[in-house]
């Protein structure tokens, strides 16, 4: 696959995805809804992971997006637009702040430490009833745009397209010098002249930031936050194992896994209503042992052979 | 003549109890090839750890073309002109060649990427490196040592530490990363300290040593009267000679 017929792919498939709601029903619209919001999140936690340092706190940024979001709308009576980038900010302002502490942590103490953190943002929202509405939520009093369909459909792909904006400013940017380069070789790094701290803040903040803004159209979608909702696991889980199978360290390897996993879990969650997340652990497990570089991995194996696996 | 370029003053660094640099002191000139050797164990890597702030000293000081630079972090030295290769040759597995040294000028020198690649492209020629889209696991030993000299080149240091570089070479190899060594030292009027343990290359590459033992300075000078130094002898053969 060369250049050229890659950008053709790229406009074919963009065309699809921005003229769906003209010729499809409601139903695949709201597939499409879902997908996007995921690959948000899936394209987001790999841009941190391109640095090495691995979150589970995906959730917990997508809840504070969304409960910014409704809580803007409904206190502060800003525009629901405005409210989806004011939960974009908070979550991003958030991550700043928590990074200067977390970031020192690496590996797994990291990865706990993200999982905590989502699970202290959700028990905080929980109890603050005089702000949040507590255990119960919140409800909007009405959808964004009326809730008309393809507005929102466009709405979630504008969400999706943005982060991969942002993935591939990432990628070829100075940016992807410095974090890959802190991936393979922190001490390395740093003698080159890479200032550690800042680029691993930066990228935190950005991907928290995007997660935050996905969170706050989700909620601005379907008009309601509640702590449980809004923080499930799902957010965390689903997205990582999209990454995976489709491949880490790019924007193309979310975006496929994203695709299949999105639209396969929509057919999980109807024959396996309770036990459709055993899939997902399921498919994260055999990704990592068999396909370490995901579908993704496999396609670029083929154009190179001699790439192979490397130490 | 002029102060040296880098001054390095009764340098202690311990781990817990153990005096890994003890009391050592270091000058650097333009131009100069000076060697760092010792036993295993003798503090050489750490006392290069401690100048190009991989740790900072327990005490001592570190002057840098007149600046204080004792407390400042890694890549704050590098920028500054501070350079360095590693023992164990770390190359980044996920950036080809020419991009593993382009991170040098990327953040060291904060050029623009169309720059950087220009630059890089020219070291990966100055130090004899073909082909340099090539992927770090296609390199021979050699190109990948080769690699990161030009990688610490990219930062335009004016001082550079090459830690055991000739390390797993055989000597054709050696010879040539000699030559490239002098050349550039030579081109860039760097002030270079060698640490190595393969003395004939610290015979023919180095103007003077300096001899570290259990973390102290025990002699210095050119490698034809440091060679002969009793102590120094001892300290290689051990015990009572």
């Amino acid at each position: 696959m060369n250049q050229r017929s890659a950008i053709i792919i790229l406009i074919v498939v963009g065309l699809f995805a921005v003229t769906l709601p003209l010729y499809a029903g409601p139903y695949p619209q709201s597939i499409g809804q879902m997908v996007f919001l995921y690959m948000s999140l899936a394209v987001s936690w790999d841009m941190l992971l391109r640095s090495g340092q691995i979150s589970f706190g995906i959730a917990g940024f997508f809840g504070l997006g969304a409960y910014t979001s409704v809580l803007t709308v409904l206190d502060l009576k800003l525009p629901p637009l405005l409210s989806i980038l004011a939960g974009g900010i908070l979550a991003g302002v958030v991550a700043l702040v928590v990074g200067f502490v977390v970031l020192r942590l690496r590996g797994m103490y990291f990865a706990i430490v993200t999982l905590a953190l989502a699970e202290i943002f959700r028990v905080i929202i929980n109890n603050w009833a005089s702000l949040t509405g507590g255990p119960e939520g919140k409800v909007l009093s009405s959808v964004i745009f009326g809730g008309d369909a393809r507005l929102l459909y466009w709405l979630t792909l504008g969400v999706a397209v943005l982060t991969l904006l942002m993935s591939e400013l990432f990628r070829r940017t100075r940016i992807h010098f410095a974090l890959t380069s802190i991936r393979d070789n922190e001490v390395v790094a740093s003698s080159s002249g890479v200032n550690i701290t800042a680029y691993l803040t930066i990228a935190f903040a950005v991907t928290s930031a995007l997660q935050g803004i996905t969170g706050a159209a989700y909620a601005q979608v379907y008009g309601f936050v509640a702590p449980d909702g809004s923080f499930s696991t799902d957010f965390t889980l689903l997205p990582l194992a999209m990454a995976l199978l489709g491949g880490v360290y790019g924007s193309a390897g979310p975006v496929i896994g994203a695709l299949l996993l999105g639209v396969a879990s929509e057919f999980l969650k109807l024959y396996i209503p309770y036990g459709h997340r055993i899939v997902y652990g399921l498919v994260i497990v055999v990704v990592i042992l068999f396909l370490p570089r995901g579908i993704a991995g496999i396609v670029r194996r083929k154009r190179a052979p001699r790439e192979g696996g490397h130490a | 003549m002029s102060q040296p370029t880098l001054v390095v003053e009764n340098i202690v660094r311990t781990f817990g109890g153990l005096v890994a640099v003890d009391g050592v002191d270091l000058t650097l000139e333009q131009g100069e090839i000076v060697g760092v050797i010792g036993p295993n164990g003798a503090g050489k890597s750490t006392l290069i750890n401690v100048i190009s702030g991989v740790y900072l000293p327990t005490s001592g000081s570190i002057s840098f073309r007149g600046e204080d630079v004792t407390n400042l972090p890694a890549h704050e030295r590098s920028r500054r002109g501070i350079g360095r290769t590693y023992q164990l040759i770390h190359p980044f597995m996920d950036l080809n060649c020419i991009e593993n040294v382009m991170v040098g000028a990327l953040f060291a020198r904060k050029l623009p990427m169309r720059s950087a690649r220009l630059v890089a492209s020219e070291l990966c020629e100055l130090v004899g490196l073909a082909d340099p889209s090539r992927r770090v696991s296609e390199l021979t030993i050699l190109e990948v040592k080769k690699m990161e000299i030009a990688h610490a080149l990219a930062a335009d240091p004016r001082v550079l530490f090459l830690d055991e570089t000739m390390a797993g070479l055989n000597i054709d190899e050696t010879n040539e990363i000699i030559k490239t060594v002098r050349r550039v030292t030579e081109e860039k009027q760097l002030a270079v300290g060698v640490v190595e343990h393969v003395m004939h290359v610290i015979r023919d590459l180095t103007h003077r040593v300096i001899v570290l033992d259990g973390g102290r300075l025990i002699a210095a000078g050119p490698y034809s009267e440091v060679a002969q130094n009793e102590q120094v002898i001892r300290a290689y053969l051990g015990g009572d000679v």
